[in-house]
């Protein structure tokens, strides 16, 4: 009998260990892997289906489905799916010529009826997909992107490798692929033949996609790992790898697990803060800096609260850019008095950031007749140190702050049915000059409770209508004047990141992973 | 005995049932939902309307609990928002890492505490009672995020011994002793973090029994102090050391959120801390659905196990 | 009363006993007093002093990533910390123990649900639901109390549960019984004093978990939000490896002040059980004392 309690201890420590025959047969050595870390799961495998349409799902649906091209930080264009593009009936079409070479991963050549057919599909107003609002650009399709029965749709195939769009507005097909090309990515339309629109996301296919990638689906792990092999005959070149294993793991452990050897890489781009600096080239790895503004911060305003424009504009005097900016960045940004990207070519158009002014902002809201009312600072937990510096700024003022931290759900759903009165948000800046506004200011979506719209969305259409660069750089600017004046959000600062370079892979292209694509086919890791 | 079984399963249905709407009632009440978070708050309102029929989430509370209880009595916990597949399958995915890890944790944490335990009641004041003290005291004042972070800082960055990170070095396919240095550290993390309560448990119990008569008889017979310890003591307390065993069984199953999201591991934690944090309504109820019937379960076991071994116990008085 | 008289002797007259009670009275007191006496400004930016500033005369601790003084959050921190350990732990007691007394005193029914949902509340792992009524309802230090309280309970009422059933057939308790007394008196009078010795050791164990429990939902992002400063909170920032190798001075002290906590509260607990149980005349637990 007192055998029992040791065999019961032998049996509870050798059960696990007695069942590690599930896992696959071992591989031969010779292979070669990238691991690379991620700190945020992705969504289903089908890229008009993401939930979430975060950086994070938009990185992992690059590696598997083509995009028409692969756009760098700084804003210039290369080939991807498509070889070259022109803009056609007098910039409101363009034609994108795509690669003959180009193929899915179950061989089948990649033709501009596949685009077409995946644009047809999304567009259906039966099919449940995501982000459809992307489409809404194209003629024949209504605000929310869904195809109207009767017109003409806006993507046509003029030839098995030459695909035709059609806008609403004329666009270069530059400011297209700039501001859209990581919304839009083909499918295999030829598996999806005789599948009702309806049912198009439950399909078994995006739990083991075909998509025509520089990357081939191995396996899943949905929310944890995904193993991905290198696609052998994509039309760019054949990455120097043979497998790349992408695990999610908490933000804390990424760059210790860089260190310690265990990943190789981690998304997205290897960004790391100032302060991990000093340590991470101790440890013998190298830092560099990215070479455009990857983020940009504002201030969101519930301007039905803060019904006053000039107490909204005290707020932006009261504000200490310099120094939120400092504890945000580590000196690697600078302080914002517009949206507009200062690598953007309308960065002229651009109102400057105005100096801190507290006398100002007092003057503004004695003038306003603010009464003291009390305004929520909401922000996620990782921004609570940026909501007490400002909490401390706007009290210099007078004007009296009280901060809730809640996550980032909670967050939008609160800034959006008015529950909050001011949000710290931060995005990835886009170089065109209505990347941050024209979505925030329509009818669709009016984030910042603004009562008038007309006034924003006719200058925002008087910018989209209108071709002549100059002409469309005094519009840009009219309208941030009229931006400034009004702050219906207030702008706060750019920053750049830093990229922690990989040991092991080489060639990737850090800066441009904030742009939602990476370079694979290019990376080698010996 | 039998009769007393079907009476507690019985019970057990509208507890479970209760757990179910609970929890369901209060993700209603969570602050902003899925739609909310697409694009960083940029979608547009007919976005997220739409993303609301795809998922009914425009129905009326008590309708969408009916619909999600009929999927269930058919077996169907439904598909999740976020990763577009089957709960189930999702859950079976995450079960075994997740049995792995924690079950390794509080075999480890069993493997120490239950001996330690023993002496320590044995001889309260020796090296014994000492290191079960300290062993107490580190599981129930470190958080065991700390320990994580301090442990892989030491082993795996300062003294490069073991992985960081995830179940298998990515790649290899995973052979045996490549899973076990994945396993050390989190297992010891979440084993250390179990220790305190097991021992507790067990000192108490085996101080309890050691007062007992027959004990006090049997080392007045002259037997020798270890076969007393083993033969009677150990004997004696192995029903509550049991007890506050199994009762670690839902945790074993539920995983570990903290260890699961610092090391990377595909357990059930970490896909319930995300399935929340999205508000991916069906994975939430699911994973709790599946969580409920392991405590239901483990409660009814744990009536048992003391029935078998305790025969003091009733069944029939209720 | 004369009982609890004894019990203080018996306790003060444990040395080991003694200095923690008096450590865990000297925290309290620095915690409660100290930010007005000192005037500690714990949500204060200090420019002149920068970002992360190692510790000075001005800053004994230095100061955080938006140059507040981590001294100051770390006391401030403490009523925080404390408050969720002492109410989460005290909300243990008052749920658990007329609970455990009812099962174990009225049998029956009450024993049947009460145990069940006991078991129920023992079982169900507790940062699930932690986790999730957190994200719903916000992390203010009072519904981390509540929250940690209510669903903590089943340990202490099972305890107190198993003790009762044992006490209440003793030979005072029956007699009491016979002399028609009320129910409600003999629990208060003759079974809760005999019933309740081990609870105290429990009791220390819950005050460790519930600020445990409160720093690991900080590392989650769901703890006492943050411009509240919190132990817990404190630590989180170790979650930094710059701050974990760099800049021990920030995450040193809570760790240690928790740590400190839950020695003193274990060994007070152990010491205030021994000096209640009735069976263990020495006041020291354990075999060989027999």
């Amino acid at each position: 009998m007192k055998r029992l309690p040791a065999l019961l201890l032998a049996l509870c420590l050798c059960l696990p260990l007695a069942a590690c025959g599930g896992p696959p047969a071992e591989t031969g050595s010779q292979e070669v892997t990238i691991r690379c870390g991620i700190s945020n799961a992705w969504d289903a495998l089908m890229p008009y289906n993401s939930v979430s349409g975060s950086n994070y799902a938009r990185i992992v649906y690059d590696k598997l489905y083509d995009r028409l091209a692969y756009v760098h930080a700084d804003g210039t264009l290369s080939p991807r799916g498509a070889e070259s593009w022109e803009s056609c009936e007098g910039g409101y079409a363009v034609l994108f010529h795509l690669d003959g070479d180009a193929a899915f991963h179950d061989g089948t050549p990649v033709t501009a009826e596949h685009w077409v057919e995946t644009f047809t599909l999304m567009t259906d107003p039966e099919c449940p997909a995501l982000g459809r609002g992307n489409f809404s650009v194209f003629t024949g399709t209504d605000q929310d992107g869904c195809r109207v029965a009767g017109e003409p749709f806006g993507a046509e195939a003029v030839d098995e490798l030459t695909l035709k769009l059609t806008f609403k507005t004329p666009t270069t097909p530059e400011d297209f692929l700039l501001d859209k090309n990581r919304e839009f990515y083909v499918l295999p339309t030829h598996l999806l033949e005789g599948v009702e629109a309806a049912e198009l996301m439950e399909l078994d296919l995006w739990k083991a996609p075909v998509g025509s990638g520089p990357c081939v689906f191995v396996s899943e792990i949905p929310g944890s790992q995904l193993t991905l092999a290198a696609n052998q005959n994509y039309q760019l070149g054949t990455p120097g790898f043979d497998y790349l294993v992408i695990t999610v793991m908490d933000k804390s452990n990424l760059l210790t697990a860089l260190i310690a050897g265990d990943l190789d890489y981690y998304a997205i781009g290897g960004s790391l803060s100032a302060d991990d600096v000093p340590l991470a080239e101790a440890s013998g790895l190298t830092v560099l800096e990215g070479t455009v503004p990857n983020t940009f911060y504002e201030l969101m305003l519930n301007c039905e609260r803060i019904s006053d424009a000039r107490v909204r504009r005290a707020i932006e005097l009261a504000l200490d850019k310099d120094l939120l900016c400092e504890q945000s960045t580590h000196g690697l940004g600078a302080p914002a008095g517009s949206s507009i990207s200062p690598e953007s070519p309308y960065a002229a158009s651009a109102v400057p950031a105005a100096e801190r002014d507290v006398e100002g902002a007092k003057a503004l809201l004695a003038e306003a007749g603010y009464d003291g009312t009390s305004y929520t600072l909401v922000c996620t937990a990782n921004r609570a140190g940026l909501a007490a510096l400002m909490q401390q700024n706007l009290a210099e003022a007078g004007i009296s702050v009280t901060i809730e931290t809640v996550d980032s759900a909670a967050m939008f759903a609160g800034m959006a049915d008015g529950t909050y009165d001011m949000g710290i948000a931060s995005h990835t800046p886009g170089a065109l000059p209505l990347w941050f506004t024209e979505s925030r200011l329509s009818e669709t979506n009016n984030i910042f409770h603004v009562s008038g719209l007309e006034p924003y969305t006719s200058r925002i259409q008087a910018i989209r209508q209108e071709a002549d660069p100059e002409a469309r750089s005094a519009l840009v600017a009219e309208l941030d004047a009229y931006l400034a004046q009004e702050r219906p959000f207030i702008p706060l600062w750019f920053g750049t990141a830093l990229h922690v370079q990989s040991p092991t892979v080489q060639n990737i292209d850090y800066p441009s992973a904030s742009f939602s694509n990476e370079n694979v086919w290019a990376w080698v890791k010996e | 005995m039998a009769h007393y079984i079907r009476r507690r399963l019985i019970t057990a249905v509208p507890v479970f049932f209760g757990i179910t709407l609970l929890v369901f009632l209060l993700l209603d009440l969570a602050p902003g939902d899925l739609t909310d978070l697409m694009g960083e708050g940029a979608a547009s309102a007919a976005e997220q309307a739409a993303m609301e029929a795809a998922f009914g989430l425009d129905q009326p509370l008590p309708v969408r609990y009916l619909l999600w209880l009929t999927g269930l009595l058919q077996g169907d916990l439904g598909r999740s928002y976020q990763y577009g597949q089957s709960v189930s399958d999702l859950i079976a995915q995450r079960l075994w890492p997740s049995l792995l890890l924690t079950g390794t944790g509080v075999a480890l944490a069993v493997a120490i505490a239950v001996p330690l335990g023993l002496l320590a009641a044995w001889r309260p004041h020796s090296l014994w009672g000492r290191l079960s003290e300290l062993f107490t005291v580190i599981g129930s004042a470190m958080p065991g995020f700390f320990l994580a972070l301090v442990s892989i800082c030491l082993f795996s960055v300062q003294l490069g011994w073991l992985p960081a990170s995830g179940m298998y070095t990515a790649g290899t396919g995973g052979s045996l002793g490549d899973l076990l240095r994945h396993l050390t550290l989190p297992a010891a993390i979440v084993g250390v973090s179990n220790v305190g309560s097991i021992l507790r448990q067990t000192q108490s119990a085996c101080l309890e029994v050691m007062g007992e008569d027959y004990i006090m008889t049997a080392r007045a017979k002259g037997l020798r102090e270890r076969a007393v310890l083993v033969r009677h003591g150990l004997r004696a307390a192995l029903i509550p050391v049991l007890t506050s065993i199994l009762s670690h069984i839902p945790h074993i199953i539920g995983g570990s959120v903290v260890v699961e999201r610092i090391f990377g591991w595909p357990g059930m934690g970490s896909l319930m801390f995300s399935a929340v944090s999205s508000r991916d309504f069906n994975l939430v109820m699911g994973v709790t659905v599946w969580m409920a019937l392991t405590v239901l379960l483990t409660s009814l076991l744990l009536d048992v196990v003391y029935g078998l071994v305790d025969p003091r116990v009733r069944y029939e008085r209720i | 009363m004369s009982g609890y008289k004894r019990m203080w002797r018996r306790l003060l007259g444990d040395r080991r006993a003694a200095v923690c009670l008096g450590i865990l009275a000297a925290e309290l007191l620095c915690v409660l007093f100290l930010p007005p006496l000192l005037g500690l400004e714990p949500d204060l930016t200090d420019r002149t002093a920068g970002f992360w500033a190692p510790p000075s005369p001005e800053h004994w601790l230095g100061t955080d990533d938006v140059g507040r003084d981590v001294f100051s959050r770390l006391i401030c921190g403490g009523r925080v910390s404390l408050l969720v350990g002492y109410g989460a732990a005290a909300l243990n007691v008052a749920v658990g123990v007329p609970l455990g007394l009812l099962a174990g005193y009225r049998r029956g029914p009450w024993e049947f649900w009460i145990m069940r949902l006991a078991d129920v509340f023992h079982t169900f792992p507790s940062i699930v639901l932690t986790l999730c009524l957190v994200t719903l309802f916000g992390a203010s230090p009072l519904n981390l109390v509540l929250v940690l309280g209510l669903l903590g309970w089943p340990d202490i009422a099972r305890l107190v549960y198993g003790n009762t059933l044992s006490v209440r057939e003793k030979e005072y308790v029956t007699a009491a019984r016979a002399l028609g007394a009320r129910t409600g008196t003999i629990l208060v009078r003759n079974v809760l004093p005999n019933a309740a010795a081990p609870v105290w050791a429990a009791l220390a164990q819950r005050v460790g978990r519930a600020i445990l429990s409160e720093s690991s939902l900080s590392f989650l992002g769901v703890g006492i939000r943050p411009p509240q400063a919190s132990w817990g909170n404190l630590m989180q920032s170790a979650s930094s490896l710059a701050v974990l190798a760099g800049r021990p001075w920030i995450w040193v002290p809570p760790g240690l002040l928790m740590v400190l906590t839950v020695v003193c509260l274990h060994v007070l607990g152990n010491a205030l059980r021994d000096a209640m149980d009735p069976r263990s005349p020495a006041g020291r637990g354990g075999w060989e004392g027999r």
